[in-house]
C-alpha cells in the first residue's frame, strides 16, 4: 500500500510545479499544445472542457468506478484548495520584506550631493596653482639646456685637436685598441668638417692612425707575435675600415706554403723508416724528425685556430687546406704502400697522421677529418693487405724460378730438394711474417685502427684466400699447362721463354701437397688465434678464408701436377721410341747383334725420373698391388686362345709352343690392372711413369710389322729391360704382364715370328749388362 | 662409373682396328668393321643391331685380301665403302662394293670398283664428305694428299690432284669438314693443318703436337675436336687456332679416337688405349669460353664433364663409331676384335 501511496504523492507535487510554473510562463498556451480533449487525461490541459470530461466519464466507467472517481476528485480538489492558499501566504510574506528594504534605502540616500560640490571647488584651485609655477620657470630652464649643449660641443672640438697628441701617446704605449676607438668616435666629424676647420687636425691624426695601421699589419704578419695579438690586430684593422678582404687570401698563401713545408717532412719520415738496413742510425732521426713533425702540425693547428677567430668566412678554405694536408698524407702511404714496407713502419706513419689529425680535429672539427682519414686509412690498409700479399707471391714464385736458372748450371747437388725446401720455407716463413705483421695492426691500440680492427682480419682472411688462389694458378702457369691468357705477362714470358723443367713440375705438385696438409691447417690455425672473426662482412657471404675449400683445390692441383710430371717424362721417352719406331724398316731389319741403343736413352731418361723423385718425394710404403685402385684395365687377348692357337699352329713348332706358353702363362696370371691411382711417393710414380712408357711401347709395336729379325730384336730389347726395370719398379707383376705384352704384339705384327734361341739372348744381354756396368759402375 | 655389361657384344675373329656406321642404310642400325691379321684370311663385317636393339646380326662377312688399316662406308650408298690395306710390306687403298646377292651366295666376293693406286707410301686414311652425296674421295698417305674424282657406274677413280703435305710433315690422319665441301683438315705431328681443295693450298694451322685424330662437330661449324696422346682431348675453334676453347683430360694412357655426335651438341665420345671409352658433356659454343677459364677458380662448382667411362674392354680400343639413324648408340672395337653397341640413353636425360 505504502508504494501505491507514494505514487500519487508525487503527481500531486509535479502538478503544483507545473501549475506554478505555467503562471510565471510568458506564454501559457505554449505550454499544453499536444493536449488532446478525447481522454480523460485531459483534465490538467488549459483546453480542459468540463462537460465533455464528464460524458466520457460517463460513457466510460460503471458505477462503481464513477463512485471512486467521485470520491478520488472531492480529495484532489481539496488537496488544490489549501496548496493554493499556502501559495498566497508565501508570496504575500516575501513582497512585504520587499517593501521595507526600498524604504530603507531612500531615506540613506539624502545629503550626498553638497559633499560632491565641494570637493569639485578644491581640484579647481588646486590646478590653476601648478599652471603659475610652470609659466614662472619655464625661461631659466630653456636657458639651462642651451648651456649644457655648447659645453658638450666644446667638449668634443677640444677632443678632437688633442686627438693626434692622444693617438701619439697611444702608438708609443702601443694602446692600439683605444687609439681606434678614439679615431672610429671621430671619424663621423671629420668626415663632416674636414675640409674646413678641423684640417690640421684631420691629417694629423689620420696620419697617425696609418702609422698605426702599419703597425698592426707587421703584427698581424709577424710570426712571433702570439695568436691572439694578431688575432686583435686583425679585428682593429678590419674596424679601421683596412680593406682586410686580401688579408685572408695572403695569409692562406702562407698558410699553404707552411703546409708544403710540412708534406716535406712527411716525407722525410718515410724515408728514414724505410731504411731498415741501419736500424741504430736510422731510429735516431726518425723520432727527431716525429718530434719536429709534431711541432709544426701543432703551429699549424694553432695558426688555423687563429684564422678561424680572426676570419669567420675563411672556414670553407681552411677545411679544404686540412684535408688537403690529410690527402697528401695519405697520399705518401699509398706510395709507401706500394713500395715494400713493413707494417711497424706503416704504423709508425699511421700513428703521425692520426696525431696530426686529432690535432687538426681539436681546432676544425667541422672538417670531418677523423671520418675522411678512416675512409683513407681504409684504402691504403687495404692496398697495404693486397701488395702484402702479391709481394709473397712474387716471392714464392722467385724461388719456384730460381730452380730453372740453378739447375740449368747443375751446380748444386740436389737441386730440386733444395728449390723443394726453399719454396716452403719461403711459403710458411712468409705467410707467418705476414700474419705476425697484420697482428701488430690488430694489436696497435691507435684510434684509426681500433676503428678498422674488423675489417682488417677480414681483409687478412681475404687476402689468404686471394692469395693462394692466386698461387694456384701461378703454379699452373709454371707449369706451363696453362696458355698465358692472364695477366701475368711479364712473367710468363720469362717461364716461357725456356721450356718449363719437369722437375719445377715435381716441386710444384710437391709444394701443393704440401701447402694442403701443413702451410693451410697452420695458416688456420694462426688466423683463428689471432684473427678473431670479423663482423664487418655480413654472414651472407660466408667467412672470408675457407680452409676446407682451399685445401681440396690444392689437394686436386697436387694430383694434376703429378700427373702432368709423368706426362712430361713420358712424353720425352714417347718421342724417343716413336723415332725409334718410325726411322727403320722393320720389314726389312737385319739380325739382332746388340740390344740397341735406344734402350740406353729410355733407361737413362729413367734414371733422370728417379733422381728428381728421390730428391723431393716420400719414400712409400711396401705394398703390393691394389685392386681397388685401378682405374683401367688391360688383359689382352684372353678372350682370344682359340684364334692364337690357330696362329701358332701354322708357323714353326718351337715358336708355336713358345708363344703357347707366354699365352697360357698369362691366361693363368692374374687379371694385372696396369693404371693404377698415382700416389706422392717415389716407388708409385716412378712405377707409373715406366708402365705408361712400357703401354707406349706396347702400342707403338702394333702400329707396326715385323719381319722376323725385327721381331727378335723387339724381343731382346726388352728382355735386357727387365733386369734394371725390376730393380726400380714396385709393382713387378704388372711389369712383368706389360713386357710379356710387347713381345706379344710384337710376334702378332710379324711376318714370321720365331724367337731368338735362349742361348743367344742370354750371350747378347750379357755382353750389354757388361756394357753397361762399365759405363756405369754403380748402377741405381 | 663402370659400364657394366650393358652393351650388346660382337666378336670378331682376328684383331681389328676400325668400325664405321653404314650412314646410308637408313632401315637399319649397321656399322661395318674389318679385321687386322697379317697372317690370316681377313674379313669385313656388316653388322646389324636388330630392330629390338638388343642384338648384333651378321648382315654379311666378305673375305678381304689383305689387313683392313682403315674402313669408310660411303655416306650415300650403303653397299659401297672404303679401306686402307696392308700386306705387310706395302700399302693400297680401294673402294668396294658389297656384290647385291650375297644373301644367297655362301662366300661372296666383295667387287672392286676402283684402286687408289697413285700411293707411293704409307697410306693412312680414305675420306668420305660426310654431309651427302658427293662424287669426290680424299686419301692421305705419309706425305700426300690426294683429291680422287669417283664414277661408281664407270667404276673408276682419278687423281684429280694431289698436294705434298711438305718436308718435315708426316701426316697422320685427316677430317673432312661437314659443313664445307672443300675444306679438310689433315693431322701431322706437330700440327693439326687445313686445306683448301680448290687451290690445294694450306689455309691455316693449329700447332699442336702429337695429335692422333681429329674430328668436325657435325652440328655447329668451325669446331674441330681433337685426340692427343699424353694431353687428352682439345676442343677448338678453326677460327681461332691459337689456344683451344675447351680441354677435356682424356684417357689414362692415349687418347686414340674422338667423335662427336651428329645430333646432340656437345656430346662427345673418345677411345683410348687404357681400354675405356669416355662419354663427354662439352659444350662447344663459343660462349662458354668464360665458363671454360673459371675452371681453375672453382673446380667444385663446375660439373665433371665426363659422363660415363665404359671400362669393359679387355684390350686397347681403336674403333669408334656414333649411329647416325639412332644418334644415341655406338660401337666401339677394342683390339682383340670385339664389337660393342652401347646406348647413352641414360646419360642423355642428365643434360
Amino acid at each position: 500500500m505504502g508504494a501505491e501511496d507514494n505514487v500519487p504523492l508525487d503527481d500531486k507535487a509535479r502538478r503544483m510545479r507545473d501549475l506554478l510554473s505555467s503562471f510565471y510562463a510568458p506564454d501559457p498556451s505554449t505550454n499544453n499544445a499536444p493536449s488532446n480533449p478525447g481522454t480523460l487525461d485531459a483534465i490538467n490541459t488549459s483546453s480542459f472542457d468540463a462537460d465533455q470530461y464528464m460524458n466520457l466519464l460517463m460513457q466510460k466507467s460503471n458505477l462503481d468506478e464513477l463512485l471512486q472517481r467521485h470520491v478520488e476528485m472531492a480529495a484532489e480538489i481539496k488537496n488544490i484548495d489549501t496548496d493554493l492558499q499556502m501559495l498566497v501566504y508565501e508570496n504575500y510574506s516575501k513582497f512585504i520584506s520587499a517593501t521595507d528594504a526600498i524604504k530603507r534605502m531612500k531615506s540613506n540616500i539624502v545629503g550626498m550631493e553638497a559633499n560632491m560640490e565641494e570637493l569639485l571647488d578644491k581640484i579647481m584651485s588646486v590646478q590653476s596653482k601648478s599652471d603659475g609655477v610652470n609659466t614662472s620657470l619655464f625661461e631659466k630652464r630653456e636657458n639651462i639646456e642651451k648651456l649644457h649643449r655648447t659645453r658638450n660641443l666644446l667638449r668634443k672640438v677640444q677632443f678632437i685637436y688633442d686627438l693626434p697628441t692622444r693617438l701619439g701617446k697611444c702608438i708609443e704605449s702601443e694602446a692600439y685598441v683605444d687609439a681606434v676607438k678614439f679615431y672610429t668616435g671621430a671619424l663621423p666629424i671629420f668626415k663632416a668638417y674636414g675640409d674646413s676647420s678641423f684640417q690640421d687636425c684631420k691629417q694629423a691624426s689620420e696620419e697617425a692612425i696609418s702609422i698605426i695601421v702599419k703597425n698592426l699589419q707587421g703584427k698581424l704578419f709577424s710570426d712571433s707575435e702570439s695568436i691572439q695579438a694578431r688575432a686583435e690586430a686583425a679585428v682593429l684593422l678590419k674596424q679601421l675600415d683596412f680593406p682586410v678582404d686580401s688579408l685572408p687570401v695572403k695569409l692562406l698563401e702562407k698558410l699553404e706554403q707552411s703546409l708544403g713545408d710540412l708534406q716535406l717532412k712527411t716525407d722525410d719520415i718515410e724515408n728514414a723508416s724505410m731504411e731498415p738496413n741501419d736500424p741504430k742510425l736510422g731510429k735516431v732521426p726518425d723520432s727527431v724528425h716525429i718530434m719536429a713533425h709534431e711541432g709544426s702540425i701543432r703551429g699549424f693547428a694553432e695558426a688555423i685556430s687563429a684564422y678561424r677567430v680572426i676570419f669567420p668566412d675563411s672556414e670553407g678554405h681552411l677545411i679544404k687546406l686540412a684535408q688537403d694536408l690529410v690527402v697528401k698524407h695519405f697520399e705518401t702511404v699509398e706510395q709507401c704502400v706500394k713500395g715494400r714496407i713493413s707494417c711497424a713502419n706503416l704504423l709508425v706513419v699511421l700513428r703521425t697522421i692520426w696525431t696530426d689529425v686529432l690535432l687538426m680535429d681539436e681546432v676544425l672539427s667541422e672538417a670531418v677529418l677523423p671520418e675522411f682519414s678512416l675512409e683513407a686509412a681504409q684504402n691504403a690498409l687495404k692496398q697495404h693487405v693486397a701488395s702484402t700479399f702479391n709481394y709473397l707471391l712474387h716471392d714464392i714464385s722467385d724461388v719456384l724460378l730460381r730452380v730453372n736458372v740453378s739447375s740449368k748450371e747443375a751446380a748444386e747437388e740436389n737441386p730440386l730438394q733444395v728449390a723443394l725446401e726453399a719454396s716452403k720455407k719461403a711459403l710458411l716463413q712468409g705467410s707467418m711474417d705476414v700474419l705476425l705483421d697484420f697482428r701488430q695492426l690488430l694489436d696497435d691500440d691507435l684510434g684509426l685502427l681500433v676503428q678498422l680492427r674488423d675489417f682488417v682480419s677480414d681483409w687478412v682472411q681475404e687476402g689468404f684466400q686471394d692469395f693462394f688462389r692466386a698461387l694456384y694458378d701461378r703454379f699452373f702457369l709454371l707449369s706451363g699447362r696453362k696458355s698465358s691468357s692472364s695477366q701475368d705477362q711479364g712473367l710468363t714470358a720469362g717461364a716461357h721463354g725456356e721450356k718449363v723443367l719437369a722437375g719445377l713440375v715435381l716441386v710444384l705438385s710437391q709444394l701443393s701437397v704440401f701447402i694442403e696438409q701443413t702451410a693451410i691447417p697452420r695458416i688456420t690455425e694462426e688466423i683463428a688465434a689471432s684473427f678473431p672473426g670479423g663482423g664487418a662482412r655480413g654472414y651472407e657471404n660466408g667467412p672470408a678464408f675457407v680452409p676446407g675449400v682451399m685445401c681440396r683445390i690444392f689437394r686436386s692441383a697436387g694430383e694434376r701436377l703429378l700427373h702432368h710430371y709423368i706426362n712430361m717424362r713420358t712424353q720425352k721417352v714417347s718421342t724417343l721410341l716413336r723415332k725409334r719406331f718410325t726411322t727403320p724398316n722393320w720389314v726389312k731389319h737385319k739380325e739382332p747383334r746388340e740390344v740397341h741403343m735406344s734402350v740406353d736413352l729410355f733407361l737413362q731418361e729413367l734414371k733422370e725420373t728417379a733422381s728428381d723423385v728421390k730428391q723431393i718425394l716420400p719414400q712409400g710404403l711396401e705394398r703390393k698391388h691394389r685392386r681397388t685402385d685401378s682405374n683401367g684395365s688391360t688383359a689382352s687377348s684372353r678372350s682370344n686362345q682359340l684364334r692364337d692357337d690357330k696362329t701358332n699352329r701354322s708357323n714353326t713348332h718351337r715358336a708355336r709352343s713358345q708363344l703357347l706358353e707366354t699365352h697360357l702363362a698369362k691366361l693363368f696370371k692374374q687379371k694385372v690392372e696396369i693404371f693404377t691411382k698415382v700416389e706422392h711417393t717415389q716407388e708409385s710414380v716412378v712405377t707409373t711413369t715406366v708402365k705408361l712408357c712400357l703401354k707406349s711401347l706396347q702400342e707403338f709395336v702394333r702400329l707396326r710389322t715385323f719381319n722376323r729379325s725385327g721381331f727378335q730384336q723387339i724381343q731382346l730389347d726388352i728382355q735386357f729391360l727387365r733386369t734394371p726395370l725390376k730393380e726400380t719398379v714396385e709393382d713387378e707383376a704388372a711389369l712383368d704382364f706389360l713386357l710379356d705384352e710387347v713381345i706379344v704384339a710384337a710376334s702378332e705384327r710379324c711376318l714370321d715370328p720365331i724367337p731368338l734361341e735362349p742361348p743367344i739372348l742370354d750371350r747378347l744381354i750379357q755382353a750389354k749388362l757388361a756394357k753397361w756396368n762399365e759405363k756405369n759402375p754403380i748402377t741405381p | 662409373m663402370q659400364g657394366g655389361s650393358s652393351g650388346i657384344g660382337y666378336g670378331l675373329k682376328y684383331q681389328a682396328r676400325c668400325i664405321s656406321d653404314v650412314k646410308a642404310d637408313t632401315d637399319h642400325t649397321s656399322f661395318i668393321t674389318g679385321t687386322l691379321s697379317l697372317r690370316e684370311e681377313n674379313e669385313v663385317h656388316l653388322i646389324r643391331l636388330s630392330s629390338g636393339g638388343t642384338e648384333l646380326i651378321c648382315e654379311g662377312l666378305f673375305s678381304h685380301p689383305n689387313e683392313i688399316w682403315d674402313l669408310a662406308s660411303c655416306p650415300f650408298d650403303q653397299r659401297i665403302f672404303s679401306t686402307v690395306f696392308s700386306t705387310g710390306e706395302s700399302y693400297g687403298a680401294a673402294i668396294w662394293q658389297i656384290p647385291e646377292l650375297y644373301g644367297q651366295l655362301n662366300s661372296p666376293q666383295l667387287e672392286r670398283i676402283a684402286s687408289l693406286d697413285a700411293h707411293v707410301g704409307k697410306i693412312n686414311c680414305v675420306l668420305w664428305w660426310p654431309s651427302g652425296r658427293h662424287d669426290k674421295l680424299i686419301s692421305i698417305d705419309d706425305e700426300n694428299l690426294f683429291l680422287w674424282a669417283l664414277d661408281c657406274s664407270k667404276k673408276a677413280a682419278q687423281v684429280q690432284s694431289k698436294q705434298s703435305s711438305g718436308m718435315l710433315h708426316y701426316l697422320s690422319g685427316g677430317a673432312w669438314d661437314p659443313h664445307d665441301i672443300n675444306a679438310v683438315a689433315t693431322t701431322c705431328e706437330s700440327s693439326v693443318q687445313f686445306w683448301d681443295l680448290r687451290t690445294m693450298k694450306k689455309t691455316n694451322a693449329i700447332e699442336h703436337a702429337h695429335i692422333h685424330n681429329a674430328n668436325y662437330d657435325m652440328k655447329t661449324n668451325h669446331i674441330l675436336v681433337t685426340a692427343e696422346d699424353e694431353s687428352g682431348i682439345h676442343i677448338w675453334d678453326t677460327r681461332k687456332p691459337k689456344s683451344p676453347i675447351q680441354e677435356l683430360p682424356g684417357h689414362t694412357h692415349w687418347t686414340w679416337a674422338v667423335t662427336c655426335n651428329p645430333e646432340y651438341d656437345g656430346l662427345i665420345l673418345s677411345a683410348g688405349t687404357d681400354s675405356t671409352v669416355n662419354l663427354w658433356m662439352a659444350p662447344t659454343s663459343v660462349e662458354d669460353e668464360a665458363i671454360t677459364e673459371s675452371i681453375a677458380e672453382s673446380p667444385a662448382q663446375q660439373a665433371d664433364p665426363l659422363l660415363n667411362s665404359y671400362s669393359d674392354y679387355e684390350d686397347s680400343v681403336y674403333g669408334l663409331a656414333w649411329s647416325s639413324r639412332e644418334p644415341w648408340i655406338f660401337a666401339s672395337l677394342s683390339y682383340d676384335g670385339r664389337v660393342v653397341v652401347e646406348s647413352i640413353k641414360p646419360f642423355l636425360s642428365r643434360k
